[in-house]
């Protein structure tokens, strides 16, 4: 780091000259009221003929829209770029794969108090010619032989404003905390805030300090030369070719660019080919705020807007007052205890400290001490938890902005809008209240609707949500049936424009995204047939033919039991979808053989699974062994050959109870087998004893239907083994026992509605018998379920 | 001794501890000449100049018996500037002052100075325990003469907040959160009426408080008491959180400073050599958040190990060196005192430090000659 300058007189000279210049510089900081209120008054005196404005050139059109009365600050001039023919040869590098483009996206954020705004509202007013002089941030996109072998920075979002690190150094050297504390006691509210030469002067003056102190080398890297070159060479070209005088002009700008040089020789950089987009887009203060991690971001935009509110010169304890009682009523929302005794306390707190600091007001600074000193009663970081966070809800606010409606949309905003009001849909636009929307999608028109609404899901757009989904239950006859939420809010215009580089339409931004994630993604069959299904929910049929090939490789390579099982779910669910439809599903058939077989093969991997991925075995034993119902397809040998084969190297109990009750659910063995299975226990050493509770978990998680059938098998053995075990490891086993009788009740519920309302086919005299035997079953372990918990009870469990 | 430093304990003839006002008078009336400023009644110095005292770093011209001299302001407390400008303007407000923190995080130090450099005087202090008594904080009488005389006010003796409110001073209130609760009540209404009633008295039964008068709490966030302050003595204090020092390298600056100035104090011609602090400093930090520097992980033992203790450690290894006719402070001496220190009650603490020794600083010994000898040390003593 080169050191500070303090050759006073030098940085004096520097801020002197320029501005002694004929061409009137005008030094600003971002979202600063009280640059926007001097800015203001300069260009009311001085009536320039043009002004230039560091704010990105390729917004120029857009500022009709800007200064729109029906546009209402915080905004964005959103400016993005894709490099479609891989110009920079970033393709591989910024983005997921090499035939991907890669993309990137800036935003210039205005409050209604940020000097830029003003400056641009007050040029409309008096009809003076505005000129955007910064260079488009897609210009400084390092191409790749210059960013060779590392990992692109996060170049997305680049930082515009480097000279604030300089301006941070110097406001400590100056014993501030920080720049923002440097600039409220000094420019904001201090002794150069009151008076317009004054403050150009100084500000003028600090900025020439942080640019003598910088290193020209750092500058040349961080883009900011070629910026400046590109700042200097439209303002001169301006003024030539338009014949103005320099001394009829005004910039407004950092005040670092400033002192830019004016003998620059080099010329500025060309903006590289490929897709641009511009647009201006409803903003937030939360976004604004640096607590959202935004560069040039402001600490507290909701206070500035108050300040601004109350105009020229407020009475500083007007807005003092004002902030403490507002930070003190969210502090009570929040729940802490505080009075306003204590907002008087924090007020003359913030006064005094300000005094000690040197100050003729307090500043934010000064404010947020005082309410940790009068109201934290203990360490701020834990006790003042809930104070900080009503200091920065109070800080930050929640306005939102709005952009006016005769503003361009970017063309995938348009594309939505469009797709509502074709769908019969528009009435949703700027509803407060929530809609629900039930969707058939065997009718067309809602089928449609089905399909926009994924696709806005898919693209995390906060428009809508899927609360209830198609099920595989056929019998309740959810296939087709969907349950959706949907609630317009003002983070529908901005998500979507940040998907506007994936592409113009919906249809072509969820297919773009759907291929970077499909780059990007581990080859596991698990996820990559759940996006089978999200296509499919989408129609993107291209993309279904290119993802059942991915389907398909992913099922050959993958070896986990529960990720294959959870493939044979997905695209069974797509099988029956197709079958409904009358659509072709034959390589939809053929995935399910092969996910079917493969899940099998990888099903003794998973006999000896760690605890916690137990239930998710047992989950998936129960997807393969329901998709074999009602099928030829699948080889039902081999699954019966794989669970036996797991069943005799599992050392689990838990699992191996499982594995036994899918056999018997199976039918392949008794229940009379699996329950002398647990009674089995009973022979067993005291210590073994103890895992009975988990083979008979396992068993009940499994054997549903089949168990009512041997009720009394398995009542048998639960009395040999109780009778067999001492007393203490029944203690031990019984919470185990109880848990799986709860999955029983559950199970039993189930099959008993299910034998009512699923066997109308059969004959009747059969379905008798059949409910006969399960009521008599469920008897029987209502009266083991009984007898634990009494036991449970009496030994005060 | 030097690890229990509060005022009152070392009054009396031939003390080794003089209250801050008397040890840095030079230092205060440097202050006092150049400040013009203006001050809330009775303080004497206005807090910018407070703020100076007490964080130190500028020199001040000043004549003394008619002599041009500058004076050094040293630093004297280390920590964030705004936890002092924060504990200064609530002195200076209609709100009383507690300290809270952990044990050993120069609370009293912090209070004594504030005291000295306010009032001039860091000695009016009470001591708070579970046996202070409403008549430590207020006054008591002198029995002899009560029963002679009867309740005159000859004979009453004031305790340290009265004398504090008749002469506008700071009271120190040490240990706060260890009274009972009739205790606490007290200070509420002398927070709040500003006042002392004297009802053995027939007229004359009010004591006033100046202005000036405020008080200086100090609280252990490891008492369990300190959450239970009645509420509404929790609203008449502003709380400072002191925090444990963030950083080792101003830790060392802290026992480097604090022990060359009471090696001074003792005329102890002891040296503590730069790597010697380090290294004690080193140690207590690294046991105490239970990791080393090379992030290898370690037992924390049952006591607190902060700063204040390792200031304790090395000038006892000073005094233990200069005891047995060394000039510097070898490794045994420092071994000797971080086992007592560390080792205080619970025997599991030896463990922790057996596996500091075996772990870190065996290591550290093989190249490096003071570790070498801290090492060294611990073996023999732990051996005996
Ligand atoms: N941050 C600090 N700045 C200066 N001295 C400190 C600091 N922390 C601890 N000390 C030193 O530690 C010693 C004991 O501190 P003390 O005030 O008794 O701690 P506490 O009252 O918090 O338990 C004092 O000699 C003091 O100089
Ligand atoms: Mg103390």
């Amino acid at each position: 780091m080169t050191a500070l300058p303090w050759d006073a007189q030098a940085v004096r000279q520097a801020a002197d000259t320029v501005l002694a210049e004929a061409l009137y510089w005008f030094p600003v900081r971002h979202h600063s009221p009280a640059a926007a209120r001097h800015l203001a008054a300069a260009i009311e005196r001085r009536k320039p003929k043009v002004i230039f404005i560091e704010a990105p050139a390729d917004a120029q059109a857009l500022l009709p829209y800007i200064v729109d009365k029906k546009t209402r600050p915080p905004i964005a001039v959103y400016s993005s770029y894709r490099d479609d023919d891989n110009t920079l040869g970033l393709a591989g590098i910024a983005s997921p794969a090499a035939e991907i483009p890669p993309r990137f996206s800036s935003w210039y954020p205005m409050t209604t108090y940020s000097p830029e705004y003003v400056a641009l509202k007050t040029a409309a007013r008096l009809g003076l010619e505005v000129v955007l002089m910064d260079l488009p941030h897609h210009a400084l996109i390092e191409p790749a032989n210059a960013a060779a072998g590392q990992a692109a920075e996060d170049t997305t979002t680049l930082n515009r404003y480097p000279e604030d690190q300089l301006y941070q150094r110097l406001a400590q050297e100056a014993g501030f905390r920080d720049w923002d504390e440097a600039w409220d006691s000094l420019f904001e509210f201090g002794e150069y805030s009151a008076d317009l030469s004054r403050f150009r002067k100084e500000l003028a003056t600090f900025c020439a300090a942080a640019r003598l102190g910088s290193d020209p080398a750092r500058l040349a890297a961080d883009g900011t030369l070629a910026r400046e070159r590109f700042m200097w060479r439209t303002i001169t070209n301006t003024l030539k070719t338009r014949k103005i005088e320099a001394a009829e002009a005004m910039v407004v700008c950092g005040g670092f660019h400033l002192f830019l040089d004016r003998q620059d020789p080099q010329p500025p950089p060309g903006l590289p080919a490929g897709s641009t987009f511009n647009a201006v887009m409803p903003y937030s203060f939360f976004q604004i705020s640096a607590l959202s991690g935004y560069g040039a971001g402001n600490r507290a935009p909701r206070f500035y807007q108050v300040v601004w509110e109350l105009g020229a010169n407020p009475d500083p304890d007007e807005w003092l007052s004002r902030h403490v009682v507002d930070i003190i009523k969210q502090a009570r929302r929040e729940g802490e205890q505080v009075s306003s005794a204590d907002a008087i306390s924090i007020a003359q707190h913030a006064r005094m400290l300000a005094s000690l600091r040197g100050r003729a007001h307090a500043i934010l600074d000064d404010i947020e001490d005082a309410v940790f000193s009068c109201c934290c009663k203990g360490d701020p970081a834990a006790e003042g938890r809930y104070l900080q966070r009503a200091i920065d809800q109070v800080n930050i606010g929640k306005k939102l902005g709005k952009v006016t409606p005769d503003a361009p949309r970017l063309p995938l905003v348009e594309d939505f809008f469009h797709q509502l009001s074709v769908l019969g849909l528009q009435d949703t636009v700027e509803q407060e209240s929530r809609i629900t929307v039930k969707l058939d999608k065997r009718q067309d028109t809602q089928r449609h609707q089905s399909v926009f609404l994924h696709r806005l899901r898919y693209l995390q757009i906060p428009f809508c949500r899927l609360v209830e989904g198609s099920t595989d239950k056929l019998a309740s006859g959810t296939l087709f049936k969907e349950v959706w939420h949907i609630k317009w809010s003002p983070e529908v215009e901005p998500a979507l424009i940040e998907n506007n580089l994936y592409g113009d339409t919906l249809e072509a931004a969820v297919f773009s995204r759907l291929k970077d994630r499909l780059a990007g993604v581990s080859k596991l069959a698990g996820p990559t047939c759940r996006q089978l299904r999200q296509a499919v929910d989408m129609e993107l049929p291209a993309m279904v033919e290119k993802l059942e090939l991915a389907c398909e490789q992913a099922i050959a390579q993958d070896e986990r039991y529960v990720s294959l099982s959870t493939a044979l779910h997905e695209l069974q669910m797509l099988q029956r979808h197709a079958i409904y439809q009358h659509q072709a599903h034959e390589v939809i058939d053929k995935l399910i053989e092969s996910a079917f077989d493969r899940a099998c093969f990888a099903l003794p991997n998973s006999a000896n699974a760690p605890e916690e991925e137990q239930q998710e075995v047992i989950d998936a034993l129960r997807i393969v062994s329901e998709a074999l119902l009602g099928t030829e397809q699948l080889d039902q040998a081999l699954f019966i050959h794989q669970v036996q084969h797991a069943a005799a190297i599992s050392e689990i109990p838990f699992l191996q109870g499982a594995l036994l009750g899918m056999l018997a659910e199976l039918r392949v063995i008794s229940i009379e087998e699996s329950s002398q299975a647990l009674a089995g226990f009973a022979q067993q050493p005291a210590e073994r004893q103890l895992a009975a509770g988990d083979f008979l978990d396992g068993m009940l998680a499994t054997c549903r239907t089949s168990i009512m059938l041997g009720a009394d098998h398995l009542v048998n053995a639960m009395q040999v083994l109780l009778r067999a075990v001492d007393e203490e490891s029944f203690l031990i086993m019984l919470p185990r026992m109880r848990i799986a009788f709860k999955r029983l009740h559950a199970a039993q519920l189930d099959s008993i509605a299910g034998l009512v309302a699923g066997y109308l086919g059969l004959e009747e005299s059969k379905q008798l018998t059949r409910l006969e035997t399960s009521v008599k079953a469920a008897a029987l372990f209502a009266q083991i379920d009984k007898k634990v918990a009494a036991i449970m009870q009496e030994w005060e469990l | 001794m030097p690890r229990k430093n509060t005022a009152t304990q070392d009054k009396g003839a031939g003390r080794l501890r003089q209250p801050a006002e008397i040890q840095y008078r030079e230092q205060l009336q440097a202050l006092a000449s150049v400040d013009d400023t203006d001050r809330p009644e009775n303080w004497r110095l206005s807090p910018a100049s407070v703020l100076t005292y007490i964080l130190g770093g500028e020199k001040i011209t000043t004549t003394v018996k008619g002599k041009k001299k500058t004076v050094e302001i040293t630093r004297k407390f280390y920590g964030d500037r705004s936890i002092v400008e924060r504990a200064i303007v609530t002195l200076a407000s209609d709100r009383a002052l507690l300290l809270v923190g952990e044990p050993g995080t120069g609370k009293s130090w912090l209070s004594e100075h504030l005291a000295a450099a306010i009032s001039g005087d860091s000695t009016l202090t009470i001591q708070g325990t579970a046996g202070t008594t409403e008549e430590h904080l207020k006054y008591s009488w002198n029995v002899a003469r009560v029963i002679a005389e009867g309740p005159t006010a000859d004979n009453l003796i004031p305790a340290p907040t009265m004398i504090a409110m008749q002469q506008g001073r700071l009271l120190r209130f040490e240990e706060s959160t260890r009274c009972v609760p009739d205790v606490q009540d007290a200070l509420v209404s002398v927070l709040s009426d500003k006042a002392i009633a004297i009802p053995e008295l027939p007229d004359a039964n009010m004591v006033w408080a100046k202005p000036g008068f405020n008080i200086i709490a100090t609280a252990n966030s490891r008492d369990q008491g300190v959450n239970e302050l009645s509420a509404a003595l929790k609203r008449r204090f502003n709380y400072i959180h002191i925090p444990v020092v963030a950083d080792a390298k101003t830790e060392v600056q802290i026992v480097k400073q604090r022990a060359t100035e009471l090696l001074q104090r003792y005329a102890l011609p002891t040296k503590v050599p730069p790597p010697v602090i380090e290294l004690i400093t080193t140690v207590f930090r690294e046991i105490r958040e239970g990791k080393s520097k090379e992030g290898v992980s370690l037992k924390q033992p049952s006591t607190t190990l902060s700063t204040a203790e390792a200031i304790g450690v090395t000038i006892e290894s000073a005094l233990r060196a200069s005891y047995f006719g060394g000039d510097t402070v070898a490794g045994e001496d420092i071994a000797r005192n971080i086992v007592g220190s560390i080792v205080k009650e619970d025997l599991n603490d030896l463990a922790a430090l057996k596996e500091y020794a075996k772990l870190i600083a065996q290591k550290r010994a093989a190249n490096n000659k003071v570790w070498n000898s801290f090492y060294q040390g611990v073996q023999q003593v732990i051996r005996q």
